[in-house]
């Protein structure tokens, strides 16, 4: 049977979809977007959730299974649901004025389609700032195969950033005043320091180059001021997980914050890496990771002994500690290390403003703030031309992990002052260790490449790609078939989550074949990042940076898919939504 | 410094790190009085009481645990079926997390890549490169190997697949003692 067929015959309803296919699953699930209460244990507020709760519940499906999702709207406003990672015809993908119009108030949209992958991924609401406000969930497929891992239990840890302002504040004040929820704003005080420490001549020119790059060495975290969750509950309220001392235990990390990168490690467990963005990886036992908004990570850990270990995620900006616990028993809990210093970006990180010049400057040399400002010619670099010294990621993979060698980590800038490390001195994940267990497609040569400029203006709080904010652009045009190669050339102070919808992220991270299969790629400062999808879904989709505030105001593009085998089907399949 | 130098740095590092499990595998215990934990030694061919056949795949083992009585001397038939290198490796556990560190230097220095082993750099890199204990093989993709083993009275072992991740993700295996 063809594919199209299929897909139609799905469509006409489960049942005699299950007749036609011989066999295949089929389940039905109810979900209700509903007004709840939010209780972080540190403050309580009125937001959104799915079944009556934030987060949602956990929906489990199974690899091959087709699936029908009722989603009634309980608000008194339009609502959507994203599956998110989830590959499927694009108008079940759910974003509003792309896939479909959203869901009105009172009505319910049936989606329906097949489960064509497996891993851990999650689901959450496309309208306005309904997810910051509390609109997800997490989902677990199942795969229809044996997993590379064994594990004797399992429990997702979906991390979140929940603020006690409304995502519609939050985007007010923020386009009001940028640094509105930057409360590690350099001081007076913090002048007088840098002067003594470098010279007033040095202390001024370093606070000359911020003003003239509008942002300042503490703009990591735009949004402070928030209450991490684990599965919901704050760091008071400790979720906790159960084991046996000597089990392996899959931990299926989610981080479904609005704008926080989290740094998770558990003190005294080694984390096995099995996943990434719901595809195996082969497996890396690493201290620590930095999970990048809307992205997962599948841990396994193996708790030996007869006591409470801390889960720990602390935020990039070190303005806020997620805290969970895995113990033997309810009620136990281990230490709670206090917050490490905050980071503070460097020169470094500013290089990829205007598209810098790397060959001209050795950062590494330079200490913070040190550059003498007429080596960092700013009027002489032109904004459209490619920095020719520019960090090639696929060169710079392979050497990476050399033993003997200081670990640098090719996905931050030079100098960079966001660059991690583990807190205990031992391994910390690095995008370059991440291989495809099992590539999902022919490693080939791209058909073309596409740059994309991450850009923004801070002080109006417009964020943009490639200076056009959403609002003003002309959607990306793809053949079905083309495998196209995108360049993200981050010029801007502020790390990005890169997320195409619909089709797969396959990261250069310079392991060729096995270069990792991701939903989200995360672009830090001053870097340039390479990611090739192969065009292989028809329809319209979107394409954004996952940190909310910075796809509303302008970071997101739509991406049109022309040709292919399916259009035609995947058209008429329309009509079958609620 | 250059690869190269930094591979032979490595590989002192490393032959030094490893003596003591070195001496274990194939010294004490092959003579069977040591003071180190007693896992058995290499068995003559007229001993084998049976042979177990170990499918390795991404990453498991089948069987997923062994059985055999104490003192018993059986032939492994080992094939990798999986798209990665693997191996099959009887000890303790305490060796095995040594030898994992050793296999990490491997993976660190190239000698060990996902689904091959670069026996140039392999040969190159002194004694504790090669990968030539008693107790243990290494098997590309679709490579088969043997083991002959005497089994002692009293151990507890496991068998065990040390290729970086690999053994904390679960491919590792039981070996129960009955008399």
């Amino acid at each position: 049977m063809s594919e199209p067929t299929l897909f139609r015959a799905a469509m006409l309803g489960t049942g005699l979809a299950l007749a036609l296919m011989g066999g295949a699953m089929a389940g039905e699930y109810n979900l209700s977007v509903d007004p709840v209460e939010i209780d972080t244990g540190e403050f309580s507020r009125s937001g959104i959730g799915f079944n009556g709760a934030s987060p949602g519940p956990v929906l489990r499906f199974r690899e091959g299974e087709e699936v029908t999702i009722n989603v009634t709207n309980n608000l008194d406003q339009d609502t959507s649901v994203h599956w998110h990672g989830l590959i499927l015809p694009y108008q079940q993908d759910g974003v509003p004025k792309i896939s479909y119009p959203g869901i009105a108030p009172g009505e319910t949209f049936t989606y329906r389609f097949p489960i064509t992958q497996s891993g851990t991924y999650w689901f959450h609401s496309h309208s306005g700032f309904q997810e910051p406000d509390g609109a997800y969930g997490a989902i677990i497929i199942e795969p229809e195969g044996r997993e590379p891992y064994r594990y004797d239990r399992e429990y997702v840890i979906q991390l979140a950033d929940a603020h006690p302002h409304s995502g519609d504040r939050i985007m007010r004040n923020l386009k009001m005043m940028p640094d509105y929820y930057n409360r590690q704003q350099r001081t007076l005080l913090d002048f007088f320091d840098d002067a003594e420490a470098k010279g007033v001549d040095a202390a001024l020119r370093d606070r000359g180059d911020w003003g003239d790059m509008r942002m300042m060495p503490t703009d990591i975290e735009d949004l402070q001021g928030f209450t991490p969750l684990i599965n919901g509950k704050g760091p008071e309220q400790n979720w906790t997980g159960l084991f046996r001392p000597g089990e392996r235990v899959r931990l299926r990390f989610i981080n479904s914050s609005a704008m926080t990168y989290f740094d998770i490690r558990i003190p005294g467990l080694k984390l096995t890496v099995v996943q990434a963005d719901g595809n195996d990886v082969q497996p890396v036992v690493v201290d620590e990771f930095r999970i990048a908004v809307a992205e997962t990570y599948d841990v396994i850990v193996q708790p030996t002994e007869n006591r409470a270990y801390t889960i720990l995620g602390e935020s990039m900006g070190r303005t806020a500690l997620a805290r969970g616990t895995l113990a033997p028993r309810e009620g136990m809990a281990a230490a709670v290390p206090a917050l490490r210093q905050p980071p503070l970006l460097t020169i470094g990180d500013m290089a990829g403003h205007g598209g810098m010049d790397h060959g001209s400057m050795d950062h590494a040399a330079m200490g913070h703030g040190s550059a003498p400002k007429g080596e960092v010619d700013h009027a002489a670099m032109g904004h459209g031309s490619a920095p020719k010294g520019e960090i090639d990621h696929a060169a710079m993979g392979h050497g990476m992990a050399r033993a003997g060698d200081d670990p640098v980590d090719p996905f931050y800038a030079p100098g960079s002052g966001l660059r991690p490390e583990a807190a205990n001195g031992g391994k910390f994940l690095s995008y370059a260790d991440l291989k495809a267990q099992k590539p999902l497609y022919e490693h080939r040569a791209a058909t073309r490449e596409i740059e994309l400029k991450l850009t923004g203006n801070m002080e109006r709080y417009i964020w943009s790609i490639n200076g056009v904010k959403y609002a003003d652009a002309e959607p990306i045009r793809l053949t079905y078939g083309e495998r196209v190669r995108f360049k993200f050339v981050n010029t801007t102070m502020m790390t990005h989550p890169m997320h195409l919808h619909g089709m797969w992220s396959i990261l250069d991270n310079g392991s060729g074949k096995w270069n990792p299969v991701k939903h989200v790629i995360s672009v830090a400062p001053a870097t340039t990042v390479y990611m090739e999808t192969e065009v292989d879904a028809p329809g319209q989709w979107a394409f954004h940076c996952h940190l909310s505030y910075h796809a509303d105001s302008g970071m997101f593009r739509k991406v049109v898919v022309e040709g292919g085998p399916d259009t035609a089907s995947a058209a008429s399949g329309m009509k079958s939504g609620g | 410094m250059s690869t190269q130098t930094r591979l032979r740095a490595w590989a002192l590092a490393f032959a030094i790190a490893s003596v003591p499990s070195l001496a274990l595998a194939a010294g004490d215990h092959a003579h069977g009085h040591g003071d180190g934990p007693e896992i058995g030694q290499p068995g003559n061919a007229a001993d084998i009481s049976r042979t177990i056949s170990i499918i390795m795949r991404d990453n498991l083992y089948e069987p997923e645990s062994l059985k055999v009585r104490e003192g018993e001397t059986v032939r492994f038939t080992i094939i990798n079926r999986g798209e990665f290198v693997h191996e099959f490796n009887i000890g303790t556990a305490t060796m095995h997390a040594a030898h994992q560190e050793e296999m990490m230097g491997m993976m660190e220095s190239g000698v060990l890549e996902p689904d091959r082993i670069n026996h140039e750099k392999m040969d190159h890199g002194g004694h504790g490169m090669k990968h030539d204990d008693p107790n243990s093989v290494l098997l590309e993709p679709g490579q088969s190997g043997e083991i002959i083993w005497r089994f002692p009275d009293h151990a507890t072992l496991e068998f065990a697949c040390n290729v970086p991740g690999h053994y904390q993700s679960g491919m590792v295996g039981r070996i129960q003692l009955s008399h």
